[in-house]
């Protein structure tokens, strides 16, 4: 009798609902699928869904009271299980990254691996390769969720293709970025890789044109090819300087023969000659 | 697309690196934009699903020409430039009044959105009650069935989640619990509705400030308080990202998973108890004490040898 009394007190803390609600403590949440009462939600929508979301929020609290709790100089803290509903990111994981920060290093593995339902040695890759998921079975059987007159192969065949394309596309990326990161380095601050790599064949062909006595004059020319300023013929007068035209010859022999040292080599000629 | 910035001193380093993706992200930020025709009922519900979003929202004062079910241009620019994902685009035309739509976006694209008209809109302001603190995680209440059985209404509740969960925290203060945020939705029959670009159905946004009273138990009675704002909507146009899509943007990277610990427990005294596997023990090779009795003698050792060798191979040698 006494117990009663003292409750009646207090309004009480437990709420019946006919279906259990689902919850998800991590973000506080719960989710309550019972029926609502049409006529009252289209007469007294505020009162009903106040007395309603009271229900709802009783219960949540009653659940999130029934965790474990730690106490600190901030208050009393409760701990949160893991999160239950699926959220999206908003950004995607790069595993290169995370790789590199985690310290995870790269292993090279070997070509050939060991098929053990055939007993024998095969690319793990490839022609032949392994790992073609079955394409080159002689039966694929249909999922059962699967359109009949879908040809499986074809589809294998199609999805391999696929994850191949993504790949090069990451590679690529990668390869981009790891490009620029060493422009950085050296100081190019140009995020262009297109760009940056634009300017530097363009001053490969203007040093190709001069390989020609011409200048590249009766080259063909490419499609948007720069006009190149300031490269000339240049003629030397027939009849000048002999000095200088002695001095660009000998120049021009040393830079053939005449390596720093000595000509012969003496040792090499001793030796020779003693060989005989 | 924005120019990639190269940080050019270390704090404009430090502001780049918080944008890249992470392992454990950072909470979502919210834009709030006026489309380029609004209403007040419009300006008032972007404002006050701001303050409720605080202070990871922004909110955009100025008129924008945003369409973002025809063009999805200066979404993805502002998402880059300010670094958020979320979005509700606020717009009242002749054919869509009072009109919202919330956006999420996922690696600078537009993951899925949903556009709903607002009817019976009430305010913050017009319930003169004490507002929760900002920043305060909210609590969640979603009823009805729908939310369960409709995709529309699933995506949706989702994206509401998305929007208001805050921060991903493990542990909560018990005196945080200060609002409520409940969705109600329902597949009406005895309504008529005279939005004709609007699905059939109604869905109630309320928001209520918790008291939490002595019930004479551990757990305490709850009490509501509507603080606002509250609305009703109805859902219009929505478009929902692809299933591989969506697969990769909930993707969780392998290192979050966490590692399984083997052989330790925590047993009901609460001591830490280990297990070790030390293989089978050879127990012909134990050494037990020697004694002179026990000594085999070379004739034994003969035998043994001689036994252990099969007869066939006895008689090829």
């Amino acid at each position: 009798m006494d117990d009663t009394t003292q409750k009646s007190k207090y309004k009480p803390v437990t709420v019946e609902k006919p279906i259990p609600l689902q919850y998800d403590l991590a973000i506080l949440a719960g989710f309550d699928t019972n029926a609502l009462d049409e006529s009252r939600l289209k007469n007294d929508a505020d009162t009903y869904l106040e007395e309603y979301t009271r229900d709802g929020t009783q219960l949540i609290i009653n659940q999130i009271f029934k965790l474990p709790v730690t106490s600190s100089d901030l208050g009393v803290m409760a701990e949160l299980p893991d999160l239950v509903t699926v959220l999206p990111r908003e950004k995607p994981v790069r595993w290169e990254k995370f790789a590199k920060i985690k310290g995870v290093q790269h292993r090279k593995k070997s070509k050939m691996i060991y098929d053990e339902a055939t007993g024998e040695w095969v690319p793990r890759w490839g022609y032949k390769g392994t790992n073609d998921d079955g394409a080159n079975d002689w039966l694929i059987p249909v999922p059962d969720n699967a359109d009949p007159f879908e040809d499986q192969f074809t589809k294998k065949r199609e999805v391999k293709k696929e994850r191949i394309t993504k790949n090069e596309a990451r590679h690529r990326r990668n390869v981009e970025e790891a490009e620029i990161a060493l422009n950085q380095s050296k100081g190019v601050n140009d995020v262009n890789t297109r760009s940056l790599r634009r300017t530097e064949l363009q001053k490969q062909i203007i040093i190709s044109k001069t390989a020609t006595a011409s200048m590249g004059k009766f080259d063909k020319h490419l499609e948007g090819e720069p006009k190149l300023k300031g490269v000339k013929r240049k003629f030397e007068p027939i009849i000048g300087d002999v000095k200088k035209e002695k001095e660009s010859s000998l120049n021009i022999l040393n830079k053939v023969v005449g390596k720093k040292g000595d000509i012969v080599n003496v040792r090499k000629a001793i030796a020779k000659r003693d060989q005989k | 697309m924005l120019k990639k910035i190269i940080p050019k001193n270390a704090r404009s380093k430090r502001a780049l690196q918080k944008r890249e993706p992470k392992i454990e992200e950072n909470v979502k930020k919210a834009i709030f934009i006026r489309s380029s025709s609004t209403s007040q009922i419009v300006n008032e519900a972007l404002s006050d699903l701001c303050k409720l979003k605080k202070p990871d929202a922004i909110n955009f004062t100025k008129k924008n020409n945003i369409h973002p079910f025809d063009d999805d241009t200066s979404l993805n620019f502002f998402c880059e430039k300010n670094d958020t994902s979320l979005f509700v685009v606020g717009s009242h035309t002749k054919k869509r009044p009072n009109n919202l739509t919330f956006i999420r976006m996922f690696d600078g694209q537009i993951l899925d959105m949903i556009e709903v008209g607002i009817e019976n809109a009430k305010s913050l302001k017009e319930f003169k009650t004490s507002k929760c603190a900002i920043g305060m995680k909210p609590l969640f209440l979603f009823n009805g069935d729908l939310f369960e059985n409709s995709h529309v209404h699933k995506t949706f509740k989702n994206i509401l989640l998305d929007f208001y969960r805050g921060e991903a925290v493990k542990n909560i203060n018990l005196s945080g619990l200060e609002h409520i945020i409940s969705v109600t939705a329902i597949n009406s029959t005895l309504e008529q509705s005279n939005d004709s670009r609007a699905m059939p159905g109604l869905i109630y946004f309320k928001v209520y400030a918790i008291k939490l009273k002595k019930s004479g138990e551990k757990t305490p009675r709850v009490e509501l308080e509507e603080m606002g704002p509250s609305y009703v909507f109805r859902v219009r146009r929505f478009k929902f990202a692809n299933d591989d899509v969506y697969k990769l943007a909930t993707k969780v990277p392998k290192i979050n998973k966490p590692k399984k610990i083997k052989n330790i427990d925590v047993n009901e005294m609460g001591d830490k108890v280990g297990r070790i596997h030390l293989g089978k023990q050879d127990l012909s090779k134990l050494q037990t004490r020697k004694m002179k009795g026990l000594k085999r003698v070379a004739e034994d050792y003969a035998e043994e040898y001689i036994e252990e060798i099969p007869i066939s191979k006895k008689q090829k040698v």
